[in-house]
């Protein structure tokens, strides 16, 4: 039997190209990896973290678990076209095996069986008309939903969805052809020769009573024809449009289960996460910057988009807060903020040598008090005296000795400069501080700032000296005993969690428990994982100040909505920006501020 | 105290009503009696004056506020004015104002002068007014200055002869981070003032004004700031201040940039005022500025008139700062262009 057809053409085409591109991608972004992560690579694939990534794979790349999770009919349209998809390909291998017995069929022999079965007049197995139809109904009902989701995206739970480029669409239009195109093909060749399960086969036999024979059998090739120059397209827009992401995710997940990480510089590891973004659009709607803001051409999916595509500007580029809400949803799990920076750095790392002549200036505590803790106060926190005054007052409640690393001022910890893609000069402040932390011969380094806490925990390199954020030290004076403000149970606070705290250091359930020992806490809407960002944020160098005050105000009104007439915070630049969003009647406190007050 | 009068116009229909008793709506509400037109002053406070009450000497002429106070109220009482005090508007229509206890007050025209507020100057955290010792507001030492009048001068009223103040300018004005984009005109004129009145109190103290620019937009303003600098020996430093903190010896570090010679700064003072801006009060739903200040129908022939709205054709009308910073004097010319603007208005109709 032989498995060609001149229809088969462009199909193979298609494939071929397919697989052509893949491995000129796949090849050079493997082959450009950075040394260590081909070690990476090398020293983890014989671990457990093979059997893990092939998981994964099945529960991501084929049954979408992760989507399923923020939206279930989003879940059932990507489920029913990639798993459907698949097991299409899978029963068909078992069906055409089952007809020809185990031996080798060229591709276009089992995508395209249910022709050459025909043309050979092999004859029937209901089982498997049955079950490719079931399969092939699967998938349509998956094709129909996206559909609908590109025509009315409310419908599918979704604000936005994202706005295409050229490939994209072409790929798009073909795949919404490719799967009724194929009931087509296979009803009329159904109703040519026989055959076919509940929906191929009722649709031929519907066919053979009411369309003439002739006009049938003109129509039969052409179908094929036509069903197979759409997956011959499909295959060559693949590389180049978003769908490149169905196979970029596979090699992501092992990837990342060998511990491959993006960081501050662009390596080769970023193409993958770049290219295995699927443009679903899930990122859009939590974005204040679109809420808010109505500004819809920075988010991370078009971030990725033009980085991708090599067109990205600064101005989208720099309009984000790296809040991190974004990359809180992705169902593929990219690293949106860590790529987000190292386009940074690659596009305005400018290091300006005469921004460290202050380091000379800058007065150098001692620690003559040999004191085991330390505290750093921070820029932000020199701006916002009361939250330092409070500071102080909790430390004489403690009795502890305390040795301020920056109480003149100091340099700062680097952070903002990190955030704007100025890598390099916020490397020297670094260094500067991790001597002056190393020199103190402290062992706790307290911070009542979110952003030095971030920048301290991901860059300095202080074994040795614990660090702590302010919550999280408070919490364990209230537990050991040694601070006892009073509570009040009738006054309420709510609590906004700082972007860097939260999404960015994982720390949640100490500030609740410190205000869960002054008072009655009352949770906003959102609040923890997709708690909103203050609209300050240090990351953003593109919107206004009015700009800023509209975000402000609107994560103020969902912190108000409680009725609390306290917010409390654990970040000087959140007080800052919630304090301007506030009317007269709200007092915007830190932390440190509510628990000082009541001793 | 006021008295609140109630007289014979009870039964009549008031013709025009004033909000607010500062210096703008009583000169306001004197022009309309003048012209025979009969006028309710409503007052939020029990008292009239509105802030001048808390000033000190006026700038440029260092003329006692109460003075100006004294002769305004002297001819306001002149007239058959109906004067309702401890009373708030707020609901305001071109035909009738709605008091906070229910009360709704008919009429045919509105002048809307309820003023200004200052700007809360613990929302510049950084400069630590409320937290650290030795830091007031401009509104401050008007009220030191006062109390400075008896017993042991201003010292026994600080507690302490300071031997360095610094003043600064802009306070909650030019500062898009409280959201208060505008100048607010006379701060700076007052931030000279004070520092004179500071220096003729303690003449061996140095004197710093850190400004941002310098605007002396009236009559004898600049010769006063110029006399501030050769006869006062006040220093002018053109940088602001970008945090004050507490020193161990009870004086407070503030840190500036000194954007002339472009070198920073540091300077520790025992006190330091904070010149605080003007900044909007409530605007009543009509159509404002970015910085809250309501805007009138044009900035010239029509700048005491608010602008036509959808329905209403007319009918309400500015007086003073509440559509923008301004001082005394052009607060009270204000208030005679707005009652000859209202009187006009009711007598065509
Ligand atoms: C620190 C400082 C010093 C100053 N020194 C000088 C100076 O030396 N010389 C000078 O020329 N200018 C000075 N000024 C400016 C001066 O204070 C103003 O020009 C003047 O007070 C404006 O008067 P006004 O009537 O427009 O407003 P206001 O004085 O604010 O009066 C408004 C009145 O309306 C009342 N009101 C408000 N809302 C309502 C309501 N809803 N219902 C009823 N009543 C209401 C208020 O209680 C108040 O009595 C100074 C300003 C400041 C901030
Ligand atoms: S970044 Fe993630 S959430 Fe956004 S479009 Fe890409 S895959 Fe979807
Ligand atoms: S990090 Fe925040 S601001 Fe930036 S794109 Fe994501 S949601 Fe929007
Ligand atoms: S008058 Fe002077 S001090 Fe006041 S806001 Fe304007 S520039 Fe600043």
């Amino acid at each position: 039997m032989r498995f060609f057809a001149p229809f088969c053409i462009p199909f193979i085409i298609g494939t071929a190209f397919l697989f052509a591109a893949l491995a000129v991608k796949w090849g050079s972004w493997l082959y450009h990896l950075p040394r260590a992560d081909k070690k990476l690579i090398g020293r983890n694939f014989f671990t457990l973290a093979t059997p893990k990534a092939i998981w994964e794979v099945i529960r991501e790349s084929l049954l979408h678990a992760r989507i399923w999770r923020v939206n279930s009919l989003l879940g059932y349209m990507h489920t029913s076209l990639a798993f459907g998809w698949f097991l299409l390909i899978l029963v068909g291998w078992i069906e055409t095996t089952a007809y020809v017995g185990l031996r080798w069929v060229p591709l276009q022999g089992h995508v395209f069986f249910k022709y050459f079965a025909a043309s050979a007049h092999l004859g029937h197995k209901p089982v498997f008309d049955f079950l490719m139809d079931l399969l092939l109904l699967f998938v349509l009902s998956g094709v129909a939903w996206a559909v609908a989701k590109r025509i009315v995206h409310r419908f599918m739970g979704m604000r936005r969805t994202t706005r295409h480029i050229v490939w994209d669409k072409l790929a798009l239009s073909v795949l919404w052809f490719i799967f009724p195109i194929r009931l087509i093909a296979e009803s009329i060749t159904c109703a040519v020769h026989g055959g076919g399960g509940f929906l191929t086969g009722s649709i031929g036999t519907w066919l053979a009573g009411w369309v003439p024979r002739s006009t049938l059998y003109a129509l039969y090739e052409p179908a094929w024809w036509v069903y197979s120059i759409c997956l011959g397209l499909f295959f060559i827009a693949m590389p180049f449009s978003r769908y490149m992401h169905i196979f970029t995710e596979i090699p992501l997940i092992f990837l990342r289960q060998y511990k491959l990480r993006s960081g501050k510089k662009i390596t080769s590891y970023d193409n993958f996460q770049v290219e295995a973004c699927s443009r679903c659009g899930i990122c859009i709607d939590p974005c204040q910057i679109q809420t808010d803001l109505g500004v819809n051409d920075i988010q991370s999916t078009y971030f990725l988009r033009d980085r991708r595509y090599h067109r990205l500007e600064l101005s989208v580029l720099n309009n984000c807060f790296m809040c991190g809400r974004c990359e809180q949803v992705c169902p593929v799990g990219i690293n949106l903020n860590t790529l987000r920076q190292n386009s940074r750095d690659k596009m305005r790392n400018v290091p300006n040598e005469k921004r460290y002549e202050y380091f000379t200036s800058v007065p150098v505590e001692k620690n003559s008090a040999q004191s085991k803790i330390g505290y750093f106060t921070g820029c932000m926190t020199h701006l916002t005296p009361g939250m330092k005054q409070a500071m102080e007052r909790i430390f004489t409640a403690t009795g502890e000795s305390v040795w301020w690393a920056d109480r003149e001022g100091g340099v700062c910890c680097g952070r903002p400069l990190l955030l704007s893609g100025e890598t390099d000069s916020a490397r020297k402040m670094i260094d500067f501080n991790t001597r002056l932390i190393r020199e103190s011969g402290i062992t706790t380094l307290v911070t009542s700032c979110a952003i030095c806490l971030k920048v301290f925990r991901d860059e300095y390199h202080l074994t040795g000296v614990e660090l702590l954020h302010h919550s999280e030290y408070i919490e364990r004076l209230l537990v050991k005993g040694s601070l006892k403000p009073a509570r009040a149970n009738d006054e309420s606070f709510t609590y906004h969690d700082p972007c860097e705290l939260g999404r960015g250091c994982g720390i949640y359930d100490a500030p609740r428990a410190v205000i869960a020992s002054v008072g009655v806490l009352v949770e906003p809407e959102q609040t923890r994982e997709m708690s909103l960002c203050c609209g300050s944020s240090l990351a953003n160098t593109v919107i206004d100040d009015g700009q800023q005050l509209r975000v402000s105000r609107s994560a103020v009104d969902t912190l108000t909505a409680t009725g609390a007439k306290t917010i409390v915070t654990a970040c000087p630049l959140c007080k800052k920006a919630l304090a301007r969003g506030t009317s007269h009647n709200i007092r915007v406190k830190d932390l440190a501020e509510i628990v000082a007050e009541r001793l | 105290m006021e008295v609140e009068r109630m007289k014979s116009q009870k039964n009549h229909t008031r013709e025009v009503v004033v909000v607010g008793g500062g210096v703008a709506g009583m000169q306001a509400a004197i022009r309309l009696a003048e012209q025979g037109v009969r006028v309710t002053l409503i007052e939020k406070k029990h008292e009239l004056g509105g802030h001048i009450r808390s000033w000190y000497h006026l700038f440029p002429s260092f003329t006692p506020a109460q003075e100006v106070y004294d002769a305004l109220h002297e001819r306001f009482a002149s007239h058959d004015i109906e004067l309702i005090t401890s009373a708030e508007a707020t609901e305001i229509n071109p035909t009738s104002v709605t008091l906070a206890d229910g009360r709704v007050l008919h009429t045919k025209a509105v002048i809307i002068a309820t003023g200004f507020e200052i700007f809360d100057a613990r929302r510049k955290e950084e400069y630590g007014y409320g937290l650290y010792d030795h830091v007031y507001t401009s509104a401050d030492l008007e009220l030191l200055l006062h109390e400075g009048e008896a017993g042991e001068g201003l010292a026994g009223a600080l507690g302490f002869t300071p031997r360095r103040i610094a003043l600064l300018h802009c306070v909650g004005s030019r500062d898009e981070k409280v959201c208060q984009p505008h100048c607010s005109k006379v701060c700076c004129i007052t931030g000279v003032k004070q520092a004179i009145e500071l220096k003729k109190r303690f003449p061996d103290a140095e004197i710093f004004n850190f400004y941002m620019d310098i605007r002396m937009f009236g009559p004898g303003y600049e010769e006063m700031y110029r006399e501030a600098q050769q006869k006062y020996n006040i220093h002018f430093i053109r940088g602001r201040i970008s945090e004050a903190s507490p020193t161990f010896d009870g004086r407070l570090q503030i840190k500036a940039e000194d954007t002339l010679t472009g070198r920073p700064l540091r300077m520790s003072v025992d006190m330091f005022v904070l010149l605080i801006g003007m900044q909007a009060g409530p605007n009543f739903g009509l159509p404002h500025a970015d910085s809250g200040f309501l805007e009138p129908q044009d900035l010239f022939l029509g700048n005491v008139v608010a602008p036509a709205q959808a329905g209403t054709l007319g009918g309400l009308f500015y007086a003073g700062t509440v559509s923008a910073p301004k001082a005394i004097g052009e607060s009270l010319n204000e208030g005679i262009a707005a009652a000859d603007a209202a009187a006009a208005y009711i007598k065509q109709k």
